[in-house]
């Protein structure tokens, strides 16, 4: 990937006409100082909300009220994240999400791994129908099912309970379709091979398939904890008692009733933000490959 | 990644170390596949397949209270659609649909093709500008709630130098839909970009140097080598974009809550609210939900089909 010798494309607000030797030095033309201006821009517009957003949890209420805001905070105490946790119920919060995003990011990665090995590596009746199946609900996300997934999960008595958050997404399509297309590329001699050996199916998907499948696995687990620690609408409609709301449910339910103090607020919300950003840190090609194979979010 | 052709095991041809018996493929192995799809399957089932057809049917009924439900046939539907808040929530939605899956496309193109063209630091801004897709949409929401505020927001104290530090950007309807579409792109483009990088990263950089000996300059590179030769993913983007458009609620509803007086109400928020909050009209939600479910379906397909042809020309 050269892409710093090789122009390709070129900005839109380039100028029609370039000359330059296609080999060897590349001046600094101002094309590239205006890209790179644009560029910084954006950077710009994209970094100050959530900087400002760091900042201001270390601010106090008094301070947040200021007009003109002040920048820096006075002091750097932890005081609203401590207050935070005392005051509110913020450590049950963080568990039912942490018990949710751990639970269903389990549930997920087994499950779909298992479907994606049939679907991959067996001939059976119903196969292609079943992997069609899949593929056509990647078009139905769960807002526009919203109300009769609810009806069902009512019925088994889920509602207001981390089950009820768990369960009913765990089996998505992504997963299934990324997983699949990782197995394909398995050779078909290898399980054979384990077969002759007297290994059972189960026994060879988990200790010979599985192991092979890591680098998918890491990327349908990275996706499933993203979205799931930061989940709304489904557990705004699951969890209704406190008990088992998660970090954003009471975020934004807090917020609403204008009872908690902003500056708690926003100590909460840079909580929320730290482990994906943790996450995209360690994981950034995974992400960036998943995106690209296929487009899950 | 390229998809192998394929191939796939054949239980048939499994050896049987156990003696031929009519070379019948043991009953374990036969039941194996079944086996390995059903906890997925069942679960699917359950929880997307069942509802999305159920829907159409949990759509005919009416209740008060989420329990007890009378048949009302397509009644529901007759109120939903001379309901004139529902149609205030339609035209939302297509306005922030169609501005948001306008400006993604916009702005994702602009910024992969720029990208994508710089060498030192392509990295960081990739990474960068990804990073608010990482964030809870709940806390997008409630922070630029807090930055539009009109006295001591970020925004305004921004411009207050240029002239424009008293405007009221969420109590006003149409900048309360501008700032609603602005924080959409702002939350979401940076997926969009990894997805059109990949499909620049895919394109031979030796069409480039042709093009070049050809005496093509940038803007013709791109707009008769890039742009057609990323049409792919930009497909990708505009059906994305697009479900995503429909399917908004939850940093909305922390940015603005719908308001004000409903101007900034899209479709997902009248069916929760319907659905959920008191008073509930289930009717009007679940009828409003098969609406949604079937505009989104059709789109999708128009959206492949329009792609699917123009490729083929």
């Amino acid at each position: 990937m050269s892409s710093d010798v090789t122009e390709s494309g070129g900005g839109p607000g380039g100028s029609g006409r370039r000359t330059w030797t296609s080999v060897g030095h590349r001046r600094w033309t101002h094309v590239d100082a205006l890209r790179v201006v644009l560029l910084s821009t954006v950077t710009i517009v994209v970094l100050v909300p959530i900087v400002w957003t760091v900042l201001g949890s270390f601010k106090t209420r008094t301070e947040l009220a200021q007009v003109p805001p002040t920048f820096l905070p006075d002091s750097w105490a932890l005081t609203n994240y401590t207050d935070a946790l005392t005051r509110f119920d913020f450590l049950t919060y963080v568990r039912n999400s942490v018990i949710v995003v751990i639970g269903a990011t389990l549930l997920t990665l087994v499950i779909n791994s298992m479907a994606a090995y049939a679907l991959a590596k067996y001939n059976f009746r119903g196969r292609n129908a079943l992997f069609l199946l899949t593929l056509a609900t990647i078009m139905i996300p769960l807002q526009v099912i919203l109300i009769p997934v609810y009806q069902v999960v009512a019925s088994f008595g889920m509602v207001n309970t981390l089950w009820g958050l768990i369960i009913p997404a765990a089996a998505t399509p992504t997963g299934v379709f990324l997983l699949r297309q990782y197995m394909l590329t398995i050779p078909d001699e290898l399980i054979e091979a384990a077969r002759v050996d007297g290994s059972g199916e189960l026994r060879t998907f988990v200790q010979i398939v599985l192991p092979l499948c890591t680098p998918a696995l890491a990327v349908v687990a990275i996706f499933s904890v993203i979205w799931r620690w930061n989940d709304f609408l489904w557990p705004l409609v699951v969890a209704q008692s406190e008990d088992v709301y998660t970090l954003p449910v009471a975020l934004a339910r807090f917020n609403a009733q204008e009872v908690v103090p902003f500056n708690l607020i926003l100590a909460m919300s840079v909580v929320s933000m730290i482990p994906v950003i943790v996450l995209f840190l360690f994981f950034q090609r995974q992400i960036a490959q998943g995106i690209a194979n296929t487009g899950i979010k | 990644m390229t998809t192998p052709a394929q191939a796939t095991t054949r239980p048939a041809g499994a050896p049987t170390p156990a003696g031929p018996r009519r070379r019948r493929v043991p009953l374990g192995l036969r039941m194996a596949p079944y086996l390995f799809v059903l906890p997925n399957m069942i679960i699917f089932g359950l929880f997307t397949i069942w509802p999305a057809i159920n829907g159409f049917n949990i759509s005919l009924y009416e209740s008060s209270n989420g329990r007890n439900f009378d048949w009302v046939g397509l009644d529901n539907y007759r109120r939903i659609l001379t309901d004139d808040e529902f149609w205030e929530v339609v035209r939302n939605t297509v306005v922030f649909a169609l501005a948001f899956v306008l400006l993604c496309l916009l702005i994702a193109t602009a910024l992969a093709v720029l990208l994508q063209a710089q060498g030192r630091g392509k990295s960081f801004f990739r990474a960068v500008f990804f990073l608010p897709v990482l964030l809870s949409p709940v806390v997008v929401g409630l922070v630029w709630n807090w930055l539009l505020e009109r006295r001591g927001g970020l925004v305004n104290t921004i411009l207050t130098p240029f002239g424009g530090g008293d405007t009221g950007w969420l109590v006003e309807s149409n900048l309360a839909m501008i700032s609603v579409i602005v924080v959409g792109v702002w939350m979401n483009v940076g997926f969009y970009i990894l997805i059109l990088l990949a499909g620049l990263q895919g394109i031979d950089p030796s069409l480039y140097e042709a093009a070049r000996m050809d005496g093509a300059g940038a803007w013709q590179q791109l707009t008769s080598l890039t742009l057609p030769l990323l049409q792919p993913s930009l497909l990708v983007v505009l059906v994305l974009s697009t479900i995503h458009g429909f399917q908004a609620f939850d940093f909305i509803y922390t940015l603005t809550g719908g308001g004000p007086v409903g101007a900034t109400t899209l479709i997902v928020q009248y069916i929760y609210e319907n659905g959920f909050v008191s008073p509930i009209r289930y009717g009007l939600a679940s009828a409003g939900s098969v609406l949604l479910f079937v505009t989104v379906f059709c789109l999708t397909l128009v959206n492949w089909f329009i792609g699917r042809r123009r490729e083929a020309v």
